[in-house]
């Protein structure tokens, strides 16, 4: 239900964002000089002034920067790109979990997101409850999550801990947990930030598999961020360099990381 | 303004099932661990308005009947309210720094965090108002017609906090000094609104100011239903200054969210 009901042309100031379900639209994400600004204030009392007064100065920097990319439906794009190149900073936008400043982003499909996995869990509740209110928030009924759980218990390889608090799970635990609820409820377009490269080697493996089975068997789109160029070229056709929140080069996977490598 | 309002409300609409849930589990995440678990929602405030009837009584030697009522159903009557009202301004003012996740990590809107978190408080106020009742009904303590307004102010209550928490939560996430004044200022509210004397007793002056106080409206209406038999809309002298302060409020409230949501997950 999450995304199904949102409006489809928000107006935010400069920026315009265009979300809706459609997937058969042949493009899934598509930004258009998109500019996201971060203001920098000396100290959270110059950051609380400037909400009363418009004179308050501050720093700004962009995290992206006339950021323009179109994703086809389908497609498996890789984000290449050096620390604050402004990946991650994209991947939020396409969440829809921070706004862009200026520009055009439209994203059409649900979109589940692998953003630093471990987040998105309240740390208080146990891991089953954990599943339970994530699928509530992406709009499933409660007999299609009770199909969808003991599915995603089973990837994660939980066990008896599923019903421990969440604060009690290790680092790996948690992204086990967060990658087998982020590719089982069947997301349009999946965004993935860094995420195969955390667990031990046997589950980093069967993550790796589950991408793959989830690109080829659905129509699936799925946009990875690394910095691993091997892991990019095994999964994705095409990638885009970012270096300072611009596009730097955009093609296919292996002049992408050629030419990655030798910036 | 106008369009944030319909953001709000249209966000609302949308979310209304997962709203009811996320304040079950905002319930059961408070109680989590405690092997008594619910017995705590009455543990806390039923032992607060002993110590204060204890105080009062015996003490200062002030713990009259209050028109005609038991003084402890006076005491009551000002004390659970105080209870959801003092959560609403402490966690309320900062609901974004509670719910950091829902924040920058999973696309929700953030004015349902304010209603849904203002919805388990008032799951709380609920249970402790039947509560109350059960225990007037037990002793044979008069209930009058009056009561039947009692939905009616919660709902007053719950728009005007749920309001509060939109207006205040954006400041708070940004500033962390101003999330600790609000906190600050719940002490004086607690003593200041007539919650452990009867406002009627103030000086006339400082109870023309105190009109202005939404904690003492809410308390002297809740009382209205149990000791006062009185309609609250019988005294507009009362009404109509509160009635202004929720108009201030939503103003702020609709004014603060437009200028702030889009840096809120940026900040926090």
């Amino acid at each position: 239900m999450s995304s199904k009901i949102l409006t489809p042309v928000i107006d935010y100031g400069d920026a315009t964002i265009i979300r809706d379900e459609d997937r058969e639209n042949p493009i899934a994400v598509r930004f258009e000089h998109v500019r996201k600004t971060y203001k920098l204030y000396k100290n959270d009392r110059q950051r609380l002034l400037a909400s009363f007064s418009k004179r308050v100065k501050c720093d700004t920097i962009n995290a992206s920067d006339d950021l323009t990319f179109t994703c086809r439906r389908g497609e498996a794009l890789a984000l290449l790109g050096d620390n604050g190149a402004g990946k991650s900073t994209a991947l939020k936008m396409i969440t829809g979990v921070c706004f862009p400043t200026s520009g055009t982003i439209e994203v059409h499909g649900r979109v589940s997101a692998l953003l630093e996995l471990s987040a998105g869990f309240d740390m208080r509740l146990s891991g089953m409850e954990n599943i339970q209110l994530r699928c509530q928030l992406w709009g499933l009924s409660k007999q299609e999550s009770e199909e969808l759980i003991p599915s995603i218990v089973d990837f994660s390889e939980l066990g008896k801990y599923i019903d421990q608090p969440m604060r009690t799970y290790s680092s790996g635990m948690r992204a086990r947990l967060g990658f087998a609820f982020a590719s089982s409820i069947r997301p349009d377009i999946l965004v993935v930030d860094e995420a195969l490269s955390v667990g031990d080697r046997k589950f980093s493996a069967k993550c790796k598999k589950r991408v793959s089975s989830i690109m080829e068997k659905e129509n699936v789109t799925v946009l990875f961020v690394t910095h691993s160029t091997s892991q990019a070229k095994q999964f994705c056709t095409r990638g885009i360099v970012l270096s300072h929140g611009k596009t730097l080069f955009s093609g296919g996977i292996d002049e992408a990381v050629e030419f990655y490598e030798n910036t | 303004m106008l369009a944030t309002l319909k953001q709000i409300l249209s966000e609302n609409w949308q979310w209304r099932h997962q709203i009811w849930d996320l304040a079950k589990i905002d319930l059961v995440k408070t109680y989590r661990g405690a092997a008594l678990g619910k017995v705590w929602l009455f543990t806390k405030p039923a032992v607060y308005i002993l110590v204060y009837w204890f105080t009062l009584s015996f003490g200062m030697r002030s713990g009259h009947d209050v028109n005609g009522q038991p003084f402890l159903l006076w005491l009551a009557t000002g004390v659970f309210p105080w209870f959801f009202m003092s959560d609403a301004i402490n966690t309320g003012s900062d609901v974004y720094h509670r719910y950091s996740y829902l924040v920058n990590r999973l696309k929700f809107p953030l004015s349902v965090i304010s209603t849904f978190y203002t919805l388990s408080l008032m799951i709380i106020f609920a249970c402790t108002m039947g509560f109350t009742i059960a225990v007037c009904l037990l002793f044979g303590v008069h209930i009058s017609r009056y009561v039947i307004q009692l939905p009616l102010v919660m709902a007053i209550m719950f728009v005007f906090w749920v309001a509060w928490s939109i207006m205040l939560s954006p400041l708070g996430a940004v500033s962390k000094d101003f999330a600790n004044l609000v906190k600050t200022l719940s002490t004086p509210f607690f003593w200041l609104s007539g919650i452990l004397f009867q406002l009627s007793s103030l000086p006339e002056v400082f109870r023309r100011i105190m009109a202005f106080n939404p904690v003492a409206w809410c308390v002297e209406a809740v009382r209205d239903c149990f000791v006062y038999k009185e309609w609250f809309w019988q005294r507009p002298d009362e009404l109509v200054p509160f009635l202004i302060v929720f108009l201030v409020v939503v103003v702020l409230a609709l004014r603060n969210f437009q200028r702030l949501y889009k840096e809120v997950p940026d900040v926090l």
